[in-house]
């Protein structure tokens, strides 16, 4: 689904040039679940940037869906981004001045969904997430968890092929953080691909692949078998 | 779509809703300014526009080179101009000046103003609808009136006047018909009468210009052709007549009397803003004015523009996230843009609404400041609105959009976006240039202001504020001089009157006469004609300064002695000019002395050369005599005229009403359109100023709350309050430096060129930019400082703490 050959990322200043990215080759297939981790200036955030084509890459190849995606115009990158990729964030981005129901719909009006369709696709979605009775709220009144809720039924509307977290459980408790996780892994369950960028190894632990990063290369792969804990995986 | 749009705008305008309501205000202001401009601008367009077959028809005149132009003819040229050329369809001679006088019917009695008089043509060039009798023969019998709706009411109610009689001047006219005033025309008078065929018939050989002449041409495209016959009518028919009489040579004779006067067509469709002499007695609008009305609003409607896109580029900042969102979600740039586009298009409407209401609400005030009946109607009227909503919707919605749209979506969601530079030099340079606006309303108003001050101040030559003019009408039978000679006598007994005299002018009015003045081989002098009775001169103060009064001691003061003023002494070129013979109305005359320069037209034209002579002197002046002047003791002035007023209406004039003016008041009038031009000017600084302080506030609290958190860290580290205040200021005042700059250029130039209006003018001086930059500079620095003051004052912890 994706691959990435060679990918490299320079920042360039008045005075010095840095590679935040240097020949990275990286597949994704369909319904996998990779979590990328590494120190601070690592590169994978920079990494998961060029993927959901927020950022260009300085040379080297990478195909989204078997289309090359490295010198494309900011009209077709914006194209390819609304209909594939859905986004989850550590700070959640909601729009703060939009209920949720309007934040979560966003995707579909500019997919030129009909309204009566995103009515009812975003009453369903919020209902698989268990937001259903918050969606006149806005994103202030909820709690981080139901806020990144929100973000994830925002990402999930759309059916986008792949979904991007960065971070999704940084700025949340243990508990809240956790449920978020659950929600990535059912679905990833249910099909999702899913590429996240954390730090956490516990978050980590629910991905099928880990990437270690350091200095903008890739330093090791490491699949994950994840003994399903039984007291994590209860339903609070 | 539109309701998630709705839905994020209606919130922030819940959260912004003092600067909401301030933008709205803004625009509506600005819109409802150029709404005024428009209206007069349609009004003063809509002149002769109904007219059939307008583009045909041409107004003569006269062109005697020096931009002296006369807007009269004789009666000589159109009936030679209609028999030898196949272009002209018809033509029409009037009166260029309106006269207010009593008709009566049956006993009853009305004071009419704006009686006209012209051939029977006439109604074929402005064909007002007839409500009674027709068009066609209306004015083709003699003594033949016709009455507009008005003036019919007021004699005959609502009977039907055709074919009554009705006593108009000591004769009696035939109502012919009564016709409505539908339409903007160039002439719109309340009656209309043939008197002017008699005119016509006994000056039918003469070269005088006296009248106004009106051509229709069977193809509009001949006009260059007309003027060429009526240049070789005036060639053939006085000229060559001339120097044959003179025995001369034509090329000897132009040498000596100048080249022969040039006709200039005016074509009657777009008359109406003509700038300059203009035959039809309602006159021209006022172009000027018009030009500086639409210029002025406009800058508003800028000033308030540009104010919304400061504002909206500001309040972006706030909005990055939003957009980021958005555009990470599918947005593609155009929605964006069309979403913030669609936001403006909201407020615009909104100030659409008020600008109309406020229109509405101060249309008669402005329709009384203009004396005008402008109305909020008309289908040209609707479209120019969705015009200018559509521009403002243009200019002040697709820039902050696109900005908006341009922002890069990473560095949004990367956060602290607020903290950008992105975007504030175009709110600096349009910072820059509101100042620049202001300054130019600051200055402006205040130099018009002091050329009006310097106007009513002005010394004028002459002092009439304890003479009054007295209407003086004709009777018929007795000379006006006689007449006037009766009653100067016993009017000179009333209490409280000092002096009683009469002259062939009035001071201030637009009365006048000229004729040429010749000394020795000199060019040829047009002279402005000043005939007097004795004591007038000394009545007005009007000083000898060389030589002698006209005495009523010498018989030959009153024959062949007269006076000129400083400027047509000057065209002698003689050292003293005093006894010397000069050739005037071809008759030798002895100037015996010079009058000082005094003012006669307003303050805009120069003093031209003036022949001041006895009345009997030149014996037609005497029938010139249309005001009695009477200089009252300024002791109880009211009881004296109500005096006077007793005396008239009984000894004097039964019927024709006293009227009186005082002749520094009259002379007032000649500037009263610059009081009313300073009045505008003022009004409009103080909007303009509101509208350019109200855009300061708002970009120094957006621009200073962005850097709430670097003043709290300022503070920590040990900042104190007035280092803080400077800190925060300092750019304001710097940018209102450059558009204080920026603005004077403009200031100066324009000022200038409104000055040349003016012989007698102000130099610009410095004052007013001093003024001007002080005050704008005490109005920045207050509003500045005071917010900046509020922004030191936050609390530390909390801004610290956050993000």
């Amino acid at each position: 689904m994706i691959t990435i050959t060679k990918l490299s990322k320079v920042f360039r200043t008045e005075e010095l040039e840095t590679s935040a990215l240097s020949e990275i080759s990286l597949t994704i297939n369909q319904g996998d679940f990779v979590s990328i981790m590494g120190p601070s200036g690592s590169g994978k955030s920079t990494l998961l940037n060029i993927i959901g084509l927020l950022d260009s890459a300085s040379s080297g190849s990478y195909r989204l869906l078997e289309q090359e995606m490295v010198g494309l115009k900011e009209k077709q990158k914006s194209q390819a981004r609304k209909e594939n990729i859905g986004f989850v964030f550590q700070n959640f981005n909601l729009i703060d001045e939009l209920s949720v129901f309007d934040n979560i719909e966003l995707p579909l009006i500019y997919n030129n969904v009909p309204s009566a369709e995103r009515k009812s696709r975003v009453n369903d979605i919020a209902k698989i997430l268990g937001i259903a009775h918050r969606l006149k709220h806005f994103p202030q009144q909820l709690s981080g968890g139901q806020q990144q809720r929100v973000a994830v039924a925002r990402a999930l509307i759309n059916n986008p092929k792949i979904i991007l977290a960065d971070e999704p459980t940084g700025n949340l408790d243990s508990r809240n953080g956790n449920e978020v996780m659950e929600l990535l892994t059912d679905l990833h369950a249910s099909g999702s691909t899913i590429l996240m960028v954390t730090h956490s190894d516990y978050d980590a632990s629910f991905s099928q692949k880990t990437i270690f990063m350091k200095d903008g290369a890739i330093l090791s792969e490491k699949v994950n078998h994840r003994n399903v804990d039984v007291l994590v995986n209860s339903k609070y | 779509m539109f309701k998630n749009w709705t839905n994020i705008f209606i919130y922030h305008i819940k959260n912004n809703k003092f600067f909401t309501v301030l933008n709205i205000l803004g625009l509506s202001i600005g819109i409802a300014g150029l709404i005024f401009a428009i209206l007069y601008w349609n009004d003063e367009h809509s002149y002769n526009e109904w007219i059939p077959e307008n583009e045909k028809m041409f107004i003569v005149m006269n062109d005697l080179g020096e931009g002296n132009v006369w807007a009269t003819n004789s009666a000589i040229t159109a009936p030679i101009l209609k028999s030898t050329t196949s272009y002209l369809e018809n033509y029409c001679y009037f009166y260029t000046a309106y006269s207010k006088e009593i008709i009566q019917y049956n006993g009853k009695t009305e004071l009419v103003e704006k009686i006209f008089s012209a051939q029977n043509s006439f109604f074929s060039f402005f064909p007002f609808e007839f409500k009674y009798g027709n068009a066609k023969n209306a004015l083709s019998n003699p003594q033949s009136i016709v009455l507009s709706e008005e003036t019919a009411y007021r004699l005959f109610k609502n009977e039907n006047p055709v074919g009554k009689q009705v006593r108009y001047t000591e004769k009696t006219f035939t109502v012919h018909g009564v016709y409505r005033l539908n339409e903007k025309s160039a002439v719109m008078p309340n009656a209309i009468t043939n008197e002017i065929n008699e005119d016509l018939k006994r000056l039918k050989d003469h070269w005088g210009f006296n009248f106004g002449l009106i051509l229709k041409l069977k193809n509009h495209r001949d006009a260059p052709l007309i003027v060429k016959n009526l240049n070789q009518i005036f060639l053939e028919r006085n000229y060559k007549k001339q120097a044959r009489n003179e025995g001369m040579t034509l090329d000897a004779f132009i040498k000596k009397f100048g080249e022969p006067i040039k006709a200039k067509v005016l074509p009657l469709k777009n008359s109406r803003l003509y700038k300059g002499n203009y035959p039809f007695p309602d006159g021209t609008g006022n172009l000027q004015f018009l030009q500086i009305l639409m210029g002025l609003s406009a800058l508003i409607l800028v000033l308030s523009i540009v104010n919304y896109i400061n504002l909206a580029t500001a309040n972006a900042i706030k909005r990055a996230k939003e957009v980021g969102v958005r555009k990470i979600i599918g947005a593609t740039k155009s929605q964006i843009i069309a979403q913030f586009v669609f936001e403006t298009f909201l407020i615009t409407l909104f100030s659409c609404l008020l600008a109309l209401v406020i229109v509405e609400i101060s249309l008669p005030f402005y329709n009384q400041f203009l004396n005008k009946n402008l109305i909020l109607l008309g289908s040209q009227f609707y479209v120019q609105l969705v015009l200018i909503f559509l521009l403002v919707i243009i200019v002040a919605g697709i820039f902050p959009a696109v900005y908006i749209s341009n922002f890069k979506v990473l560095n949004v969601l990367k956060g602290n976006y607020s903290r950008s530079k992105s975007g504030i030099w175009i709110r600096n340079s349009m910072l820059v240039l509101q100042f620049a606006i202001a300054t130019f309303f600051i200055i402006g108003s205040f130099i018009v202001y002091q050329q009006v001050n310097f106007m009513v101040q002005k010394e004028l030559g002459f002092n009439g504020s304890q003479v009054l003019n007295i209407a003086f009408k004709e009777k018929n039978g007795k000379g006006q001089f006689e007449r006037y000679k009766a009653i100067q006598q016993e009017m000179q007994k009333i209490k409280g009157v000092e002096a009683v005299s009469a002259g062939a002018f009035s001071i201030g009015e637009s009365e006048n006469s000229w004729a040429g003045l010749h000394y020795k081989n000199n060019p040829e002098v047009i002279i402005q004609q000043i005939g007097f009775d004795f004591g007038m001169l000394e009545m007005l103060d009007i000083k000898v300064i060389k030589g002698r009064a006209l005495t009523d001691k010498l018989a030959s003061d009153t024959i062949s002695n007269v006076l000129l003023n400083e400027a047509a002494a000057k065209t002698l070129n003689e050292k003293n000019p005093l006894n010397k013979i000069i050739d005037w109305q071809g008759e030798k005359y002895r100037v015996v002395g010079v009058v000082n320069n005094f003012h006669y037209f307003g303050l805009e034209s120069q003093i031209s050369p003036m022949i001041l002579f006895h009345i009997n002197a030149q014996k037609w002046t005497q029938k010139e005599i249309r005001n009695i002047s009477v200089k009252l003791s300024p002791k109880d002035m009211e009881t004296t005229i109500a005096e006077l007023k007793k005396f008239w209406s009984k000894k004097v004039d039964s019927e024709y009403p006293f009227e009186y003016n005082f002749v520094d008041k009259n002379f007032a009038r000649t500037y009263k359109k610059y009081e009313d031009q300073r009045n505008l000017f003022g009004l409009l600084n103080v909007v303009v100023i509101l509208i350019a302080l109200f855009g300061l506030f708002a970009l120094a609290s957006f621009s200073m709350e962005r850097r709430l958190r670097e003043i709290a860290i300022r503070k920590t580290l040990g900042a104190e309050t007035n280092i803080l205040l400077k800190e925060l200021s300092k750019q304001y005042v710097i940018f209102c430096i450059i558009g204080f700059v920026t603005g004077i250029i403009p200031a100066y130039l324009l000022l200038h060129k409104w000055l040349e209006n003016f012989a007698f003018r102000i130099d610009i001086p410095a004052l007013p930019f001093f003024i001007a930059f002080l005050s704008l500079l005490f109005l920045t620095l207050t509003i500045v400082l005071a917010k900046a003051y509020q922004v030191t004052k936050v609390d530390v912890l909390k801004y610290l703490k956050y993000e």
